[in-house]
């Protein structure tokens, strides 16, 4: 726990309070979450910049190139990475998924969940000078319904009658259908506010005009401003004075775009850039951990892989296969040889780190490869002569496992294929960029088994939105009548422990059918130098995912800088682990990994190329002399 | 000679446009279309996102039909717009060659000049231990993966011995600055890009040379000058070496015309905003309009630089140009 004395008593408050809902969420208290800190939700001026230090560059290691600078208006995790720091919503959502102030600073709902009514703050100004205000919400909301942002269909923009200015700093949403998970949307994808007096002008076609000079020099709330941006190469932001929660610490904030994740990990290494935004593979870390200067934190995400088999073939149709299949799956072997054992087994139908929402009854059949076997011989898959199991009419039965490029993916997917032929089962994994992926798996169901991930917030309507009957990406062709009216009624029950009783019984029965089966839920890692302090993941309560404007750069003023967190980094171990271990960890804001050097760590990857590289040389080197000199003789 | 000159051009020109209709199928057999793949980035792919982006792009028309259209617009210089960057095909392609010439021409310059002479170095005395030592290194050096001598690279000369920047255009203190600093530090990022390119261009240029003085050295006319009692070094510099030179030349030309297709491993490995990564970026992402873009670009460098290279040859050989 970091206190921080010359900063005065409002951080101090804020950590002890997040701390506390942290320890709310870990007893599994039902408060609603995704609903914050009261303290927070009262007093606009709460959460406001103190730096201990000020000055200073930012830099960032980033993983990609941004589309445009409209950050409503299409898929762009690029900018949306880099957007907290620019632009602002109404809310946000903080690094454990609570929804939190930003330009709004409370919000009521009314009680069946179809107005939304936020209070908004009133020393907001655009970067232009230009005060901020309901028209510029307002506005930004037609505009994402009438230009179809990415926003559309998460906020259900076709259902949205009205959103009306009560005044100039009070805005309300009204629905024509309940819809609980607003709140959680509006905190997460293409809802940063846009300036209406740049926007709004006859003369542009649409929101992406290229004359519009917003698009060229974007100007948002947000606590920086924008300087500089070469495509492809970096994005350059300045402090910006006037923020509405005060000036950030430091004065740049510069992200360096890398897209190569060897390469970002060797450049973090040379000394240059402060934070490793590009994530290198898990088999690194514990090297990047024991570098001198070096800090590695990790924390659960609410991002899972999960396989699903392709339920139009008849094979899978069996629930005993389905199970049998289950039963051989060892999640721990797959967290230690292909996630360094950095990643939580994911043993229950929804992700722990949704505690309000997740039974933890909802659990999958554990390892229990003999009983698998047993199964399959019942079923009459007998062992053939090259120890596979056939058909009874003597083929082999082969799962075609389809996976899309990465070194993760390649790496579940092999020892999956590894566990699966322990019971006889033969797996052929092939392996797509993701638009093949997407066109033979989803579109086609060309497959047998396929590997996917993705991110499961902000609201557990994600359950209807990726396993329901009426998705576009349930590729198994799961169809449960039974799960698809469970949660497409709790998308519209306002009571939240109504709805929480829903989805228990949806996961209950999610887990039941076995048609998709969770494999990892993902940890996510912050790679930065010593010496940062009041990063945004250690921010909880305060600062939303990506955003740089607490952030300063010193000596802590006290000595107390350890984390509280102690047992939460997934200690693999042998046994298939329980959901409490990965309970444990939902509650704590963050977790050094520094109790894993324990494990012998790996090579890094550039060494055992260096080492490869100079076999293969004297290798080449001595077999040319060789030929060489026969040839003279 | 005129004659040649537009003979040359005229079956360019049907070149030109027999690669972009076979580039445009190409690109559409391929799976997967812009829509779906903006779709897919979310993880929540939207049916009616997909499909109102599909409308948006006129991807719901058929192939031929965009292809005609597309044509169409080529034809008067619009070479529309881009899906991922919502942008100017034609400014998003010219906006990143000058960066992608100060890598690619450096390390052809440097791959010719080091390959010649090299090639001579060795053909003192073929067979000998610099022969044999040069054409193993020509070799491990052309046979390596790229992207992977790259990271060596910076491993050994950022990460280890800290003499060059690993990554990047400029280094981010300088960014926002004009002057010369700038600059120079801009050409300390092009050098690992540089040799990490270079090492892949000479060996080409070695081998081609070495095999034509090798061939050449047993012509009467070396035997001649020999016999006259010129020494070997006179030989070999003066008279082998300009005959040698032609072959070089041809590649060399041709070189330069894939120069303006940018590298696209080294450009991602090193972070180099060249032609090689957008066109990476454009194929990941099928931005079919940026993609065309690019290859019409690519083929059109190509074709003239398949003529400036029979020009120059024509005028180097006196055989050709009489003939």
């Amino acid at each position: 726990m970091r206190s921080l004395s010359i900063g005065g008593y409002i951080p101090t408050i804020l950590i002890l309070a997040s701390t506390l809902l942290g320890a709310l969420l870990a007893s599994n208290t039902p408060i609603v979450a995704y609903a914050v800190n009261p303290i927070l939700r009262q007093n606009p001026s709460l959460g406001s910049i103190t730096c201990p230090a000020r000055g200073g560059t930012l830099t960032v290691i980033y993983w990609g190139d941004i589309k445009s600078w409209n950050p409503d208006s299409q898929v762009d995790d690029a900018l949306n990475g880099i957007a907290p720091n620019l632009f602002s919503r109404l809310v946000a959502l903080d690094y454990n998924y609570n929804v939190i102030p930003d330009l709004a600073y409370n919000w009521t709902v009314n009680s069946n969940a179809t107005e939304f009514t936020f209070y908004l703050r009133k020393n907001v100004t655009w970067h232009d000078g230009y005060p901020f205000t309901c028209r510029d919400v307002k506005w930004t909301f037609e505009a994402i319904k009438k230009y179809h942002g990415i926003a559309y269909s998460n906020l259900k923009m076709d259902n949205l009658v009205d959103v009306e200015c009560l005044d100039n700093y009070t805005v309300r949403f009204v629905y024509n259908v309940s819809f609980p998970a607003f709140l959680g949307f509006l905190a997460w994808y293409g809802t940063w506010i846009l300036p209406e007096h740049i926007f709004n002008n006859t003369q542009y076609k649409d929101w992406m005009d290229p004359s519009i000079p917003a698009l060229q020099h974007p100007i948002g709330t947000g606590p920086f401003e924008f300087s500089q941006y070469v495509r492809g190469t970096y994005v350059v932001l300045t402090a910006y004075d006037n923020y509405f929660l005060g000036r950030p610490c430091i004065d740049k904030l510069v992200y360096q775009i890398i897209p190569d994740a060897t390469s970002a990990e060797q450049t973090f290494l040379s000394g240059t850039g402060d934070i490793l935004g590009n994530t290198p593979p898990p088999s690194d870390i514990p090297q990047l951990n024991s570098t001198p200067g070096v800090i590695v934190k990790t924390m659960p995400t609410l991002s899972r892989y999960y396989i699903g088999f392709n339920m139009l073939e008849p094979i899978f149709q069996n629930r005993d296969f389905r199970l049998a299949i289950a039963m051989s799956i060892n999640r721990t072997e797959i967290n230690l040889k292909a996630y360094n054992g950095y990643a939580f087994p994911a043993t229950t139908a929804w992700l722990p780190g949704m505690s309000f929402w997740w039974n933890p009854n909802a659990t999958y059949p554990p390892y229990d490869p003999d009983k698998a076997r047993q199964l399959l011989d019942q079923l009459g898959y007998k062992v053939g002569p090259d120890g596979y199991r056939t058909f009874p009419n003597g083929t082999t039965i082969n799962l075609r496992l389809l996976i899309f490029q990465g070194a993760t993916s390649e790496g579940i997917a092999t020892v999956l294929k590894d566990e699966l032929s322990r019971v006889g089962l033969k797996v052929t994994i092939e392996e797509y960029e993701i638009a093949t992926w997407e066109t033979k798996v989803v579109k086609q169901r060309d497959f047998d088994i396929a590997l996917c991930d993705g991110f499961h917030g902000p609201d557990p309507h994600n359950m209807y939105l990726r396993y329901s009957s009426y998705a576009y990406i349930n590729f198994a062709n799961y169809s449960d009548p039974e799960f698809d009216s469970l949660v497409a009624k709790a998308a519209t029950v306002a009571d939240p422990n109504v709805r929480r009783q829903l989805y228990f019984q949806a996961e209950e029965i999610f887990a039941r059918d076995l048609v998709y089966i969770p494999l990892l839920d993902l940890p996510a890692f912050f790679i930065y130098r010593a010496g940062w302090h009041n990063m945004p993941w250690d921010l909880i309560g305060t600062a939303p995912i990506g955003c740089y404007a607490w952030a300063w750069y010193g000596t802590a003023p006290t000595t107390t800088t350890t984390t509280t967190s102690s047992s939460t980094t997934s200690t693999p171990a042998s046994s298939t682990t329980t959901p409490a271990q990965t309970t444990s960890a939902t509650t704590t804001t963050t977790t050094t990994t520094s109790t894993q050097t324990t494990s012998t760590p790996p090579l890094l990857g550039a060494q055992a190329l260096l080492i490869a590289g100079v076999v293969a040389v004297v290798v080449v080197a001595a077999v040319g002399f060789y030929l060489a000199r026969r040839g003279r003789k | 000679m005129r004659r040649y000159v537009t003979d040359r051009v005229v079956s360019s020109f049907f070149v030109l446009i027999s690669v972009l209709g076979i580039n445009f199928v190409i690109i559409n057999l391929a799976p997967g279309n812009p829509a779906t793949i903006m779709g897919a980035e979310t993880g929540l792919i939207s049916q009616d996102y997909i499909q109102y982006l599909t409308q948006k792009w006129g991807l719901d028309k058929p192939v031929y039909e965009r292809l005609a259209v597309y044509l169409w617009n080529v034809f008067h210089g619009d070479l529309g717009i881009s899906y991922r960057y919502a942008e100017p095909v034609s400014r998003l392609i010219f906006e990143r060659i000058p960066l992608t010439l100060a890598i690619t021409v450096p390390s052809i310059v440097i791959g010719f000049l080091v390959g010649t002479l090299l090639a001579t170095l060795a053909c003192r005395k073929p067979g000998g231990g610099l022969d044999v030592g040069l054409t193993t290194v020509a070799m491990g050096s052309y046979s390596a993966p790229i992207f992977w001598v790259a990271i060596l690279l910076i491993n050994a000369f950022s990460v280890r011995l800290k003499l060059l920047p690993p990554t990047g255009l400029v280094s981010p203190q300088l960014i926002g600055s004009n002057g010369f600093d700038y600059y120079l530090d801009m050409a300390k990022h092009a050098i690992l890009p540089i040799v990490t390119l270079t090492l892949g261009t000479f060996p080409p240029y070695y081998r081609l040379t070495k095999s034509v003085i090798l061939e050449q050295l047993s012509e009467d006319y070396v035997v001649t000058l020999k016999a006259m009692g010129l020494p070997g070094f006179r030989v070999l510099y003066k008279h082998v070496l300009r005959n040698a030179l032609l072959p070089g030349i041809t590649l060399f030309g041709i070189q330069m015309g894939f120069a303006f297709a940018g590298a696209a491993l080294v450009e991602n490995v090193f972070a180099w905003p060249g032609i090689g990564r957008l066109m990476l970026d454009a194929i990941m992402a099928r931005d079919y309009n940026l993609l065309m873009g690019i290859f019409l670009f690519v083929t059109l460098a190509v074709v003239v630089a398949n003529i400036v290279v029979d020009l120059v040859y024509g005028y180097l050989d006196p055989r050709i140009r009489r003939g």
